[in-house]
């Protein structure tokens, strides 16, 4: 945990700045991440890192200016310097034709209820044995490869427009593994997620390929192009879902006419009824932030319910250029895809309903059209064709072209169960972002307009 | 802490480790990796930033297994030596194929990107002055949304390794963009761009961003081309010939050239993130990649690019070679390790030495196998014209929105800004919404024209992920006219 050095001398900069009549925004970041990662069944880069960044950022009028340091912010001045660049930089920006909306702190907070402090000294030789363990349970003429992220994220917020501050230190994890098949070339892949130690396990991720190495025993199957019955996995969910939000749901791309939800307002229903999508921070199969980046409060914040459109979300930008209020979503997104009535097993839930391609996951998901909310993508681990719920065999790489109007208005059946899907990436500073998505949905009248001959 | 204390702390960390038992051990230090990015919106400054890093990475070999730490903290070195040390000891409890950096003699030298104005001395007034005078320039009754941005970086750091290695580099890159937006005749929003790109010579600072005829001079051009798109009809589905111009191009090459021959990926150490390759070990000198009019070359003596950067993260100097000869694979973007776990699995010298790719994004980042300049070389069918004039049903295309590529790079989906259809040898009309698809191999069977070298240039890519923890890497493309027949265009109804 980060000491009150850094802390008290922010505090004291703003002071002072606030004093001067100065409006800026003080963000710290620090990290303490640590990833393993392996490849060929060896461990092929196993590492750490300790990293403390701050943010400032300045309105003078209409003009704005920021600054980010990443470097020993401990030094004598450093901090005072930082305010500087970006109290420059505002002063000779380009006004813009709208007012600037302040980063106030709306509440002062400390959380620290996803904080475990094992996670942050985690030994590596645990990720070790974790992921020797599946080789050996699975069997080691695979090649196996995989990557463990764990560490923790303290953030640090306070501003001149009040006395407030924000804080929150929390830890998290993310984890998968692949296997593949050396000649055969098939992969099947497992992922998990958390924030405190014994989230991950191998048996976990064991269980799951003990039963899929079966199928995947059988030929592979190409698919021709055309119209199917998906059923989609819950990461593929995931980060379907984290595309729609961004191209569907971001209030400049509905202002601005980019988006597929363009031509929608708030109470027009745009997808199926079983459809509802929410940020609730509450939910603890999310990492859960009570305020964003900009110091707003975050709430439950619906988006979809029932397939009727009920909010967007705006970035300070948008709402200052468009008359709106910002919502409290720079940072960490609590996407929350309510579960339905399917049965827990997906297999089980396709019965009787012919052919059906399960998807566990998407690789290189893109938008070719954001207007029109196509998506596309290709399937990679441990795809299947399902003849009424019994595995046929494994597909070899299919690709989905489709819009999110379709795939989420055909949709046929959500799973009863909520999983935890991390999305985070580990671009930059870490920023944990996790979804809760249904285990599986299944949509009818899928496209499919591409396939390979061979898993690769 | 004073640089010279720091220097000896580092050398004295290097020193350590070694004597402790390490196989191999090196240091980055970056005094400085600043970066600013100015983005105007609609005429709305909404980006002016400044970020500055800094700090120290340490890699160890221990075993034949990676450990590698870092540290913003200055006070720390000599933890973060210990941290990437007990990491490597960890690591080396599970090998298969111990990692080898096969002892290499020291490399001394610098390295200073060529500028003659470096672009974070300039005054931001006079930055801003300029992009606000494009600004205007992009504006246009048509013209619903206009959006430019710039991304300048200054990157100074040292290298050292435990075989007597000391390198010193300046590196400088400059990005830029301007984009136009409309809604065309069916409400949907249509986007014309041009991307700075360099001559591949010269210099690259700020003198390179204002060159009119590299970025801001294509502003009336990029609004005319928007103005045709609003009123064009979509492309239908089709198999035809394609004409990629270089800003589609590079795209091409750096998805389905460049990231399959990256040789971590060939053998499997990207699996978990990124993806494999389809190229095998066995392909490299044997594997028919493309027509015989393929030719492309890893480097490519590009003085002006931000893949030039004198030598790599592992200290060995950029080199020029080729990769693909006359479509047949020849080589691959190497590093040490990985060419000595092919020598040592394969029984036999597949490579003679490095490539020079072993790239590092940030000092908190160890390196791993990436593009450098990544070209197709010039060929001898003419420029853009005469290639127009020799396509019979076909469409040029330009720049990409989206690209999806299959986990091991065997085939591909792509949509571009906009088409225009090319019968009987000329450009009959504009066409809206295009992509294309294929499988890789297939698709470079099929190139049946590459233009000569008026239609080369050297396109700029500032943002190619990959690694974990994720790494983002500035890659430069000298890309002609590429000319593909039996195509898939369109999208399927
Ligand atoms: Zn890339």
């Amino acid at each position: 945990m980060l000491d009150q050095k850094i802390p008290d001398t922010i505090i004291k900069v703003r002071d002072s700045a606030a004093k001067k009549g100065v409006k800026a925004l003080f963000r710290m970041h620090r990290e303490k991440s640590h990833l393993i990662r392996i490849g060929n069944n060896s461990v092929s880069l196993n590492t750490s890192e300790d990293l403390t960044r701050l943010d400032v950022e300045v309105i003078d009028g209409r003009r704005e200016g920021s600054c980010t340091l990443l470097g020993d912010l401990e030094g004598p001045g450093i901090i005072e310097n930082a305010l500087q660049v970006a109290v420059t930089k505002a002063a000779v920006a380009t006004p813009k034709v709208y007012e600037p909306i302040e980063r106030v702190i709306e509440n002062e907070i400390e959380e620290e209820n996803q904080f475990d402090q094992a996670i942050e000294e985690l030994d590596s030789g645990l990720k070790v044995d974790t992921y020797s363990a599946i080789m050996k349970s699975v069997g080691e003429d695979y090649n196996y490869s995989g990557s463990w992220s764990s560490g923790s994220t303290e953030i640090f917020l306070s501003g001149t427009a009040n006395d407030k501050f924000a804080w929150r230190i929390g830890t998290d994890q993310q984890f998968n593994s692949v296997l593949k098949h050396p000649e055969e070339k098939w992969e099947l892949a497992d992922f998990q997620s958390g924030w405190q130690v014994g989230d991950v396990t191998a048996e976990a991720t064991v269980e799951k390929y003990l039963d899929l190495i079966e199928v995947f025993k059988k030929p592979g199957i190409r698919v021709e192009p055309g119209r199917y019955t998906v059923l989609f996995g819950a990461q593929a969910l995931a980060e379907i879902l984290q595309m729609l939000i961004w191209t569907g749901l971001h209030g400049r791309h509905h202002e601005e006419k980019i988006g597929w939800m363009s031509e929608k307002k708030a109470g027009d229903t745009i997808l199926s009824d079983k459809i509802t999508i929410i940020d609730d921070p509450a939910n603890l199969h999310t990492f859960s932030f009570g305020f964003d980046l900009n110091g707003l409060s975050r709430h439950t914040f619906p988006f979809i319910e029932e397939g009727v459109l009920k909010n967007l979300f705006y970035d300070l930008d948008t709402a200052g250029k468009y008359g709106k209020k910002p919502t409290p979503h720079s940072g960490s997104l609590s996407a929350v895809m309510r579960a339905g009535e399917g049965l827990t097993n997906p297999f089980e839930a396709a019965r009787n309903m012919g052919r059906v391609l399960y998807i566990p996951a998407l690789h290189y998901i893109n938008i070719p059209n954001m207007s029109k909310g196509l998506f596309t993508g290709s399937s990679r681990f441990s795809a299947i064709l399902l003849e009424d719920g019994e595995a046929a065999g494994p597909i070899f790489s299919t690709r989905i072209t489709d819009t999110f109007q379709n795939v989420f208005s055909n949709v046929e059946i959500l799973s009863r169960a909520n999983l935890s899907a991390n999305v985070s990436n580990t671009y930059g500073r870490r920023m944990p972002e996790a979804f809760a998505v249904p285990s599986y949905m299944i949509s009818n009248e899928v496209k499919i307009t591409d396939s390979a001959e061979s898993f690769q | 802490m004073k640089k010279e204390r720091l220097i000896k702390e580092i050398n004295s960390g290097i020193e350590r480790i070694m004597a402790e038992g390490a196989d191999f051990c090196d240091a980055r230090y970056y005094t400085e990796d600043s970066s600013e990015t100015l983005t105007l919106y609609d005429g709305n400054l909404e980006s002016n930033e400044t970020t500055f890093e800094s700090g120290l990475g340490v890699r160890v070999l221990y075993k034949g297994a990676w450990g590698f730490a870092a540290s913003s903290r200055e006070v720390a070195p000599a933890v973060t030596f210990k941290n990437a040390f007990s990491n490597a000891k960890t690591a080396s409890r599970l090998v298969t194929v111990p990692l080898k950096m096969d002892l290499n003699p020291p490399v001394r030298g610098k390295y200073f990107s060529p500028v003659v104005e470096d672009p974070l001395n300039i005054p931001l007034e006079a930055k801003l002055a300029f992009l606000e005078d494009l600004d205007k320039k992009l504006q246009g009754t048509h013209i619903e949304h206009r959006i430019i941005e710039i991304n300048l970086q200054r990157m100074h750091n040292f290298y050292w390794n435990s075989e007597g290695s000391f390198i010193e580099r300046k590196l400088i890159n400059c990005f830029a963009g301007s984009t136009v937006m409309a809604l065309d005749s069916d409400g949907k929003m249509q986007m014309r761009s041009k991307v700075l790109h360099t001559p591949g010579h010269g210099t690259r600072g700020w003198e390179m961003v204002t060159k009119p005829e590299l970025w801001s001079g294509r502003a009336e051009g990029i609004k005319e081309e928007l103005a045709r798109l609003l009123e064009a009809p979509e492309l239908d589905f089709g198999k035809r010939s394609v004409i990629l111009l270089p800003g589609q191009g590079m795209l091409q090459v750096h998805e389905t050239i460049g990231h399959p021959l990256e040789l971590d990926r060939i053998l499997g150490y990207e699996l978990s993130y990124a993806g494999g390759s389809f190229v095998r070990l066995e392909s490299i000198g044997q594997l028919r990649y493309g027509s015989e009019k393929l030719n492309v070359s890893a480097y490519g003596s590009i003085a002006n690019s931000p893949g030039s950067f004198g030598f790599d993260d592992e200290g060995t100097p950029e080199r020029d070679y080729l990769l693909i000869d006359k479509g047949i694979l020849v080589n691959c973007l190497t590093s040490r390790a990985m060419i000595s776990e092919v020598n040592q699995v394969a029984g036999r010298q597949v490579f003679d030495q490095s490539g020079g790719a072993s790239r590092s994004t940030a000092f908190y980042r160890a390196p791993i196998d990436r593009m450098t300049n990544v070209s197709i070389l010039p060929g001898n069918d003419g420029n853009l014209d005469r290639i127009i004039s020799a396509t019979e049903d076909g469409l040029v295309l330009d720049n990409p929105k989206s690209w999806s590529i299959g986990s091991n790079r065997e085939h591909f989906h792509f949509s571009c800004e906009i088409a225009w259809e090319v019968k009987d040898g000329r450009i009959t009309r504009v066409l809206k919404n295009p992509t294309y698809q294929g499988h890789t191999l297939e698709f470079y069977a099929n190139l049946n024209a590459v233009g000569d070298s008026s239609t080369w240039v050297v396109e700029q890519v500032p943002n190619c992920g990959k690694g974990e923890p994720n790494q983002l890497m500035e890659i430069g493309h000298g890309v002609p006219v590429l000319r593909f027949e039996n195509v898939i265009t369109g999208e399927r109804v």
